[in-house]
């Protein structure tokens, strides 16, 4: 949890166990709608549940990898380091773990602060 | 203190509120499974799906790339059936969403784009799909109009269809889907002289079997990328053909294309028709003007551009009446009402694209 947390602004999202690893889901956070997640390596990450573009809830979108491609055409490498959350509508990819779409790093979504605490997962601005 | 949050399905949270907008969006899609429609089949045709299992082919070598395929991911049914199968939930992210006046529904398996085999049995099943809209949607949504859906590779069987559909109240339009024919062909004259006689709009629609110019790419990306080609092919088409001079009050929509071309078809059909007007001496305008008077363009998927640029188009295009808001729900490049036009354009114009432009295409009444 991040010292810089106003706890009295926290909500709870679900309990711990509800949300399993590689899984995602819609919270608020007053009337701002946050999507979490947590990632196969068990870390939580949350985000603005608005895609910058068209505003789809990212949270229906997919959870996925990265790609690579730098060996040109034809290189469909899946590339592991990167953990995407694919937006359901246009497709617009967020690297989940900075908010910034894969395409433009100077585009990103608003992070959230996201932990656990006595079994339940916890959101705040 | 820790509060409680609202864990939530809501499969969409709206930008900032606005002042009320009328939209008409001219592109929604309905679905319905085929075997929905053998109800509605006239019972000669009924064993062509239960028994020989025929089905629609498609001609597109790859799949949509996308989260959710060819529909918006969170548009499916969490029983699996596409998106576009519910009223219910075309009702709640889209017509209730977006507080929308009049979506025109645009459908899904139209035979025009089918190859020609069978055309009796397509021109049936374009019966029983129009039967099926009309029960299915038109009758319990007064915010639908409808389209009659035709099978353009049997032009008489087509006109027949539009004569039996045209008097519904809420039939708008004539709906053709895109293959690999120009419809300006006058083999097709039969259906814009039942659509032109009954004061109907033709809807023209990209497809699955739309190809490019050079066929099929080797990437889907490059094939939704030059989705405008066709319908450049077909307005030029229906314009050097002479189809607005034998139907002075025909108009024509073209869906799924967006508009950005449509100034570089207006100079360069110009450009030919000074040129080459010996080899179509029936056309007696500048195909500009005749574009201008009698076509239209929806605006999905919307080339992304600046409030600028969006208005030097307007400028090269003379006219801000050409065209229309639409969002291809429940299709993965959805457009919403709210993001798809830039930020910063004239209120009038605005008002124009998100609807009043479609209500005198599609003669709506005002507010209804």
């Amino acid at each position: 949890m991040s010292a810089t947390v106003d706890s009295d602004q926290a909500v709870r999202v679900c309990a711990s166990d509800e949300l399993g690893r590689g899984e995602m889901r819609a919270a608020t956070l007053g009337r701002l709608p946050a999507v979490v997640i947590r990632l196969q390596d068990g870390t939580l990450h949350a985000l603005v549940n608005r895609c910058l573009h068209h505003g789809a809830p990212l949270s229906r979108g997919r959870l996925s990898h990265g790609s690579r491609g730098q060996a040109g055409v034809g290189d469909y490498s899946a590339d592991d380091s990167v953990d995407a959350l694919r937006c359901p509508w246009h497709g617009y990819e967020y690297d989940v773990r900075t908010g910034c779409t894969l395409f433009d790093s100077e585009r990103r979504l608003r992070r959230l602060t996201v932990w656990e605490e006595d079994g339940s997962v916890l959101l705040a601005p | 203190m820790t509060a409680t949050s609202q864990t939530t399905t809501e499969t969409h949270a709206p930008g900032p509120a606005r002042a009320r907008t009328e939209i008409v969006d001219v592109d929604v899609h309905e679905r319905a499974a085929l075997q929905e429609l053998v109800p509605y089949l006239e019972p000669q045709w009924r064993r062509y799906i239960t028994e020989y299992g025929w089905q629609p082919e498609r001609l597109l070598p790859y799949a949509q790339p996308t989260a959710g395929g060819l529909d918006r991911a969170d548009a499916k049914l969490p029983d699996g059936r596409p998106g576009g199968s519910d009223l219910g939930l075309v009702r709640e992210q889209l017509l209730d969403l977006y507080d929308i006046d009049t979506a025109v529904l645009t459908g899904w398996l139209n035979a025009s784009a089918l190859g020609a085999g069978w055309p009796e049995f397509k021109t049936g099943l374009m019966s029983a799909y129009n039967d099926w809209q009309v029960e299915t949607w038109l009758e319990p949504e007064p915010r639908l109009a409808g389209s009659v859906h035709v099978n353009a590779h049997d032009p008489v069987g087509a006109a027949r269809e539009i004569d039996r559909m045209a008097a519904h109240p809420r039939i708008v339009q004539v709906m053709l889907y895109i293959g690999d024919r120009p419809f300006g062909d006058p083999v097709y004259e039969p259906l814009f002289a039942a659509a032109a006689r009954h004061g109907l709009v033709v809807g023209i629609h990209h497809s699955e079997n739309s190809p490019t110019a050079l066929g099929h790419h080797r990437l889907f990306a490059e094939w939704h990328t030059l989705v405008s080609q066709v319908f450049m092919s077909q307005t030029v088409s229906l314009v050097f053909n002479g189809v607005f001079d034998r139907h002075p009050e025909l108009r024509v929509a073209m869906i799924e294309g967006g508009f950005s071309w449509v100034p570089h078809i207006m100079w360069r059909s110009d450009q030919q028709w000074r040129e080459l007007r010996s080899e179509v001496p029936w056309l007696h305008r500048k195909p500009s003007d005749v574009i201008r008077e009698h076509v239209r363009f929806a605006t999905q998927p919307i080339e992304e551009m600046t409030a600028r640029q969006f208005l030097g188009l307007i400028e090269q295009m003379e006219s801000d009446e050409l065209i229309l808001f639409s969002s291809d729900y429940p299709h993965w490049d959805f457009d919403s009402p709210e993001r798809a036009l830039p930020p910063g354009l004239p209120e009038a114009l605005t008002g124009k694209i998100l609807a009043g432009n479609a209500r005198a295409t599609y003669r709506l009444p005002d507010g209804a």
